[in-house]
């Protein structure tokens, strides 16, 4: 009796691993992995803004509309969460990558403002800022693009055969993912830019 | 008539298929040394002396630093370039993660500064800059790519001395490492194999005798799976217990006798560690991973 068991107990484990009960496991982790480390850069960008807005407030005041959309971009970054649980939720995915969005169109804004103050761009604290700012953008471009990966490993993890059967047993659901189409269309800058130094690579 | 109509298509076929690799992303380059120059700018002389200096950085601080020099990044930018290649390179230790790479795109005029995570709060964002501004690209306007890269070399290697890494530890030379990774997918399908096959053999030579058939077997099952010798050894003495043990166990119990399906264990034989060549002329990245930091100039 207890030799049959031992037996159901190793064939068990076996068929757990190989119809890839651990290897939904690991790209589940890599997922939140993955996603943590997106929402960590977004919040670095975020606690960029209101010194890069302070800056530009020095040497062009007369440009209250764009320092007020950003400002009002950034608190509702602030106030959409970004818990590890919106992976498993499109909508509030999509919440979160509109909020984000509108952030960076309004940044790109106002970098295409500051094009008309020289005294501001040969400013040194300026300069030091913009180049955070490149940095993080760049950042969070690897970032999502990591996700993006992540996710796409994972959901093809748990729709193919034989993990398919795993996945649906133990309740694993696709998981949501960044789109780039609204990105594009919410950044388009307010007016037309001959020479702006782009914020990010594009995608 | 029809021949003519297929080579035709096949010809057509192959144009596109051309049109496709000339507009596909330029290729990791190999990473044969510390200085990797795909354009001939810099003398074989300029790059004995780089690399030295890299040498002596990494030997004194342990951190990994590589200068790369391709004609384009084309269709990419070369922040996309660059951060392919050092996730390909993986300069740096790992999980210190104390690499930094200097791409420069020589047609597009173009450079940046990859710096891996480990770096990232010496070597900032700002920091990167400044080296590109007003180190690097002063010399490349006038056409001093050697001096330019070598004086930005200079202050990268200045910024990493005054950043506080752990010691680098000098290169254990017994056996391989040990990958916990294979490790961990390994020892389950061990385990019960162990007791599996212990039934087996012990019912076959008896306690003992099958105990150590179980252990030298899972051992050089283990070796030829895994490839580490240490390994091997170790889960064939755990085989040899834990058959041992499950021995004692059932001995107390009538055996069944039960008839046995044949099952073959595919266990996924976890990630081979190929053992590191030790040999010195050769450079290879230490497994430090990058995240986008950094800094890109152009001149």
């Amino acid at each position: 009796m207890r030799r049959l068991l031992t037996v159901l107990a190793a064939l068990m484990t076996l068929s757990l691993t190989n119809c890839g009960y651990n290897a939904i496991q690991t790209n589940d982790e890599q997922v939140k992995a993955a996603w943590s480390e997106v929402v960590n850069q977004y919040q670095r960008r975020a606690d960029l803004v209101p010194n890069l807005v302070n800056s530009v407030k020095g040497f062009a005041q007369q440009e209250k509309d764009v320092l007020l959309g950003v400002t009002n971009a950034r608190a509702k970054v602030g106030s959409v969460q970004a818990t590890p649980d919106v992976v498993n939720d499109p909508a509030a995915l999509q919440k979160f990558q509109a909020a984000q969005s509108e952030l960076t169109g309004a940044l790109s804004r106002l970098l295409v403002v500051t094009e008309n103050y020289p005294q501001l761009k040969s400013d040194a604290l300026f300069r030091d800022l913009m180049s955070q700012l490149e940095g993080t953008e760049n950042r969070i471009t690897v970032a999502r693009n990591r996700y993006i990966k992540s996710v796409q490993e994972y959901n093809v993890g748990i729709r193919t055969f034989p993990n398919n059967l795993t996945a649906m047993a133990f309740g694993y659901k696709e998981k949501a993912n960044f789109t780039v189409e609204n990105e594009r269309e919410i950044s388009v800058a307010p007016k037309v830019d001959f020479n702006v130094p782009a914020p990010a690579p594009s995608k | 008539m029809r021949a003519l109509s297929v080579v035709k298509a096949l010809l057509a076929t192959l144009f596109v298929c051309l049109a496709a690799i000339a507009l596909a992303d330029v290729a990791v380059p190999q990473l044969t040394g510390r200085v990797v120059d795909q354009t001939g700018t810099l003398s074989s002389s300029d790059i004995a002396g780089l690399s030295q200096k890299l040498k002596d950085l990494e030997t004194r601080k342990g951190s990994q630093v590589a200068v790369l020099i391709v004609p384009t990044t084309q269709p990419e930018t070369i922040e996309q370039f660059s951060i392919r290649v050092a996730e390909a390179w993986k300069i740096g230790r790992k999980k210190v993660d104390d690499g930094a790479l200097l791409v420069v795109a020589k047609n597009d005029r173009k450079l940046r500064i990859e710096v891996g995570y480990g770096l990232e709060g010496s070597l900032t964002d700002v920091t990167a800059r400044r080296i590109i501004d007003e180190v690097i690209t002063p010399k490349f306007r006038s056409g001093d790519f050697a001096g330019g890269i070598d004086a930005g070399v200079d202050r990268i290697i200045g910024v990493i001395n005054g950043e506080a890494l752990p010691v680098p530890q000098p290169q254990a030379s017994h056996g391989v490492d040990l990958d916990i990774d294979s490790i961990s997918s390994f020892a389950p399908v061990a385990f019960f194999g162990a007791i599996f096959l212990g039934g087996v053999l012990r019912t076959l030579f008896g306690r003992l005798l099958g105990s150590l058939a179980t252990g030298g077997a899972i051992g050089i099952l283990t070796w030829v799976l895994v490839g580490s010798i240490s390994l091997a050894l170790l889960s064939s003495v755990a085989g040899l217990v834990i058959a041992f043990i499950a021995g004692g166990l059932s001995s107390t119990m009538p055996s069944s006798g039960g008839r046995r399906g044949g099952w073959s264990s595919g266990s996924s034989s976890g990630g081979w560690s190929s053992g590191s060549s030790s040999d010195s002329g050769s450079f290879s990245g230490g497994g430090g991973s990058f995240g986008g930091g950094g800094a890109s100039g152009s001149w």
